[in-house]
């Protein structure tokens, strides 16, 4: 089967590389001509265990080609990814533009029926624009070639990416014929082969699973920081209350863990977009209206407690462990880290940081705004504190013989509640953490 | 062991009657002397599956008991379970009024160490003003444990007898002991007994109930955006259930939630979070989702009839949830106000709960004997709860009732398709 796909960052780089694993013909484009250039010299643009090695292996086995030549991707395929970014808006809803500009472009080089699948995160109702955009560029060329749009929206996760489109929970694909359908059913066949299940259903539905999804998510998660800041007012521990809720299989242990925020390239685009759609139609959705609240001011909590411990911070200094949005990716957008890295500036203190990978992203985005150190151990020398910020494994049993050593005040804020509070007292450790005691 | 059940309604009667199935000497007790009376002649009080034979069997074999007085239960109990009911106040909070009284009361009494254990549903903080009472009248030690329950009305004995987890806030080893006996048994597939801080435990009651409101609320939020887009929720459901992280249960879009339970814990979760000066944001979202929800089915109708004045209506389900007679924060309520309110008349059926509704509506409302005859010169049939016995049904029956083919389903367990085909105009909630 010969595939297009149109992106090559995260979502399309795993697609396009993991259909190629199984023996699909993938050609993946992208306008970023460096990246093309890189992707063919074998180096990847992302940070993503096991992409690599996929990558390299389908490439010498001549499967997988990268090119910023649609004409040449889409000559002969049978079904085209959209799997551009989809960037928020200024109002929160999502940026349509690059999407639809790959439609045209589609509709413009296309040589054969085509399925156009929408890989990318799109708001319910997209499917029907970027049919017209492929209908009013065939037109234009006087073509009477057919297709079909398909909605199959993505739902791994980045740092556990192959694995999660590999061996999907599911797989959701929105078509409006049998031949679409026939065409996702013999690509994910692979896949499912394995029992994970497909749900054909409407395009519409399609669309809407996928912010659905994010948004449920991120419920789970501002719920628990609702519930974990109570609790540290009212002296309870939410680490108990979340083994006591978790245990109900109607609510489950997973995505109930409370932290510093949500951060990353979905969740905060995903939930602002729908409640956009929302204000659209006229209704105002105020359970995701409130998850975004929570998210917001959560952002602020490690530098509050800080604050409150500190009172004045000015000239103090800090070290910072982790800062990408969650561990296993290098991945920097919304990440909490930066929030407060920004507020610790603005209150005059400094901040040294350490994270296994996303250090160079960060620095790309902040700059020297703060400092980096070569490794966790040495982010500690004379900081008046250590924040946890991302939860790397690396970070989970450090050596605090060695962390008292290197700080100046044995104080710690475990924005992610790994370590336990008891343990680091009796070690003299001051410790706080998040709705925990 | 000797135990002393506190109140005798829903929780008191399940927890007592199967403490008492596991060989303990189990009395329960009530101020309610009409309702003690009426068990000592063996009828239950309540509609729950799979209680009367429970109750019937351990008093034959002498190990269940029912009696008013309180003072000599008391005395003669080893574990003391305080299971009355803590009613949402007008500010939401939960009313701890017999809570502390009966504290007091087995301060008075307390003659030997005794074990004092909260089942019912109480604001964090209250264990320890539940031992303060108690110690106010006594000098004899004694311990206090926090053990909110889990069980769902319609499947308590169940859910009782194979809990998916028992939760302990105690503080002491005495207690946590006599707690683990006490449980032994119904934990024998390895289910966990977690053994926290008072406060941990008080505030785990209301995290599990919010946690789930928020789940229904979240999905009649999406309902009504599937709605306006165009998309159909029932798919959408499916696509996110499959989702280990999120799960299938609870996720299906309705007329909002009612009961005991839930309006009240999340109100008084909002309350207790207020009263100690923080604003929480996700919870009120829920309610105030719950509340429009609940009057979304009227609208539906509003919509489709205009005017409603002297319009007549089938309603199918009054309790809150089916397999219960319980009628507390029903949406029927409001359905069946809002129809009346404007104009229009009802004929209600639900295979339990028609007693508890007249309790409540009066003759306002005319009660079918069944299903079918509810329908009968009707405009529309309203389904609002979802009794299995409503799954199937019989079209051409109802064709013939009805005045005209419209059907409102507040809980999408038709299918709106085939039920289009024969004629019907269909409305679910969320779906196409
Ligand atoms: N990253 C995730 O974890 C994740 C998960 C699920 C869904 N998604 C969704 O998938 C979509 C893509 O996300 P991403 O993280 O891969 O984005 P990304 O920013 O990493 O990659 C997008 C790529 O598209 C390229 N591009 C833009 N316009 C183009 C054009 N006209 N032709 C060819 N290439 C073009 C860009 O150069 C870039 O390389 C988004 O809608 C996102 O919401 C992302
Ligand atoms: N019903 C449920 O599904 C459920 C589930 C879990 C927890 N709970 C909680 O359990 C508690 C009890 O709920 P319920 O549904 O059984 O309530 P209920 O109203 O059915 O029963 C309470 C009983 O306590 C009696 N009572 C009141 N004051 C008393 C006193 N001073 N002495 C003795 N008896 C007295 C009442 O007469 C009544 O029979 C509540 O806190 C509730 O939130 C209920």
């Amino acid at each position: 089967m010969k595939i297009a796909v149109v992106g090559t960052g995260y979502v399309g780089l795993v697609t396009g590389s993991c259909l190629s694993d199984v023996g699909m013909d993938v050609t993946c484009v992208d306008v970023d001509v460096k990246k093309i250039a890189n992707l063919n010299k074998g180096v990847l643009p992302i940070y993503e265990p096991g992409l690599e090695d996929i990558v390299e292996r389908n490439t010498k086995a001549g499967r997988l080609k990268f090119t910023s030549s649609l004409d040449q991707a889409v000559k002969g395929a049978e079904a085209a990814f959209i799997a551009v970014g989809t960037p928020p808006g200024e109002d929160g809803s999502a940026d349509l533009r690059y999407v639809l500009a790959v439609a045209k472009e589609i509709g413009e080089k296309m040589t054969d029926y085509l399925v156009v699948i929408t890989k990318s995160t799109v708001p319910v109702g997209t499917a029907d624009k970027v049919r017209r955009e492929l209908q009013a560029a065939l037109q234009a060329r006087g073509s009477k070639l057919t297709f079909d749009v398909a909605s199959n929206p993505e739902f791994l996760k980045e740092g556990a990416a192959i694995e999660d489109f590999q061996k999907p929970d599911r797989i959701v694909c929105g078509v409006e014929s049998e031949r679409a359908q026939d065409v996702l059913a013999r690509l994910y066949k692979p896949f499912t082969l394995n029992g994970h299940p497909v749900y054909f259903m409407d395009v519409k539905s399609a669309e809407m699973t996928k912010y659905a999804a994010n948004a449920m998510l991120a419920t789970k998660i501002s719920f628990m920081n609702d519930i974990a800041n109570l609790c540290e007012l009212l002296g309870a521990d939410v680490n108990q209350v979340r083994k006591g809720i978790g245990s109900d299989p109607r609510i489950g242990n997973r995505f109930i863990y409370p932290g510093i925020g949500y951060g990353g390239s979905c969740f905060p685009k995903d939930v602002k977009a729908l409640v956009r759609t929302g204000h659209e139609y006229g209704y105002e959705l105020r359970i995701l209206q409130s998850v975004e609240a929570v998210n917001e001011s959560q952002k602020h909590v490690l530098f509050n407690k800080v604050k409150a411990h500190f009172g004045d911070l000015k000239g103090r200094h800090f070290a910072m462990w982790g800062l990408s949005f969650k561990p296993e990716t290098n991945d920097m957008r919304e990440a909490p880290a930066l929030v407060i890295c920004e507020q610790l500036k603005a209150a005059g203190a400094t901040v040294t940081a350490y994270d296994p990978v996303a250090m160079p992203e960060c620095k790309h985005m902040i700059g020297d705004q703060i400092a980096y150190a070569p490794d966790a151990y040495a982010a500690l020398t004379g900081a008046d504190a250590l924040l946890l910020v991302t939860e790397w494994r690396e970070f989970r049993v450090p050596d605090w013989d060695r962390i008292r050593a290197a700080l100046k005040q044995p104080v710690v804020f475990d924005g992610r509640n790994i370590y336990s509070g008891p343990e680091l007292r009796e070690m003299g450790f001051t410790y706080s953490g998040i709705g925990v005691k | 062991m000797k135990i002393a059940i506190l109140g005798s309604g829903y929780v008191g009667l399940v927890v007592g009657t199967c403490f008492a199935d596991t060989g303990n000497r189990t009395t329960c007790v009530d101020v309610d002397e009409a309702k003690i009376n009426r068990l000592r002649r063996g009828e239950v009080p309540i509609y729950e599956p799979g209680l009367e034979e429970l109750i019937q069997r351990n008093v034959a074999e002498g190990r269940l008991f029912f009696t008013t007085d309180l003072a000599a239960t008391i005395r003669g109990a080893q574990v003391v379970f305080i299971a009355v009911g803590t009613p949402g106040d007008e500010d939401g909070s939960a009313d701890l009024t017999h809570v502390l009284s009966v504290a007091e009361t087995i301060g008075a009494n307390m003659n030997d160490h005794k074990v004092v254990v909260l089942k019912s549903t109480v604001p964090v903080g209250t264990n320890h003003k539940v031992r303060d009472r108690i110690a106010a009248h006594t000098k004899q030690s004694f311990d206090v444990v926090s053990n909110p329950e889990f069980l769902k009305e319609g499947a308590a004995i169940d859910d009782f007898t194979k809990p998916d987890r028992v939760v302990v806030g105690c503080e002491s080893a005495h207690a946590r002991k006599v707690m683990e006996e006490l449980y032994a048994p119904f934990l024998r597939t390895g289910k966990p007994l977690l053994v926290m801080d008072p406060a941990s435990a008080e505030m785990t009651k209301y995290a599990a109930n919010a946690m789930l409101a928020t789940r229904i609320s979240f999905m009649n939020e999406m309902a009504r955006i599937c709605e306006a887009v165009g998309a159909d929720v029932n798919q959408v459901r499916k696509g996110i259930g499959t989702d280990v992280r999120i799960g299938f249960p609870f996720l299906f879009a309705g007329v909002g939630y009612g009961g005991s339970c839930f309006p009240k814990d999340v109100r008084a979760l909002v309350s207790l979070a207020k009263e100690h000066g923080y604003t929480p944001h996700i919870v009120p979202a829920v309610e105030k989702v719950n509340e429009e929800q609940k009057r979304l089915l009227y609208q539906k109708v509003k919509q489709h009839f205009g005017d409603l004045a002297g319009r007549h209506f089938a309603v199918w389900g009054l309790a809150f949830k089916p397999k219960t007679d319980d009628m507390r924060e029903a949406p029927s309520v409001a359905l069946i106000e809002a129809l009346l309110a404007a104009g229009a008349t009802v004929t209600a059926f639900d295979p339990e709960a028609n007693r508890e509704a007249q309790r409540l509506l009066g003759d306002r409302v005319r009660f079918a004997d069944n299903a079918l005859a509810a329908c009968d010169g009707a405009d529309a049939l309203v389904l609002v709860t979802e009794w299995s016995a409503f799954r199937h049904l019989d079209l051409d029956e109802i064709k013939a009732r009805l005045k005209q083919r419209v059907l409102f389903d507040g809980r999408n367990i038709w299918d709106g398709e085939r039920v289009r085909s024969q004629g019907f105009t269909y409305y679910g909630i969320g779906v196409r």
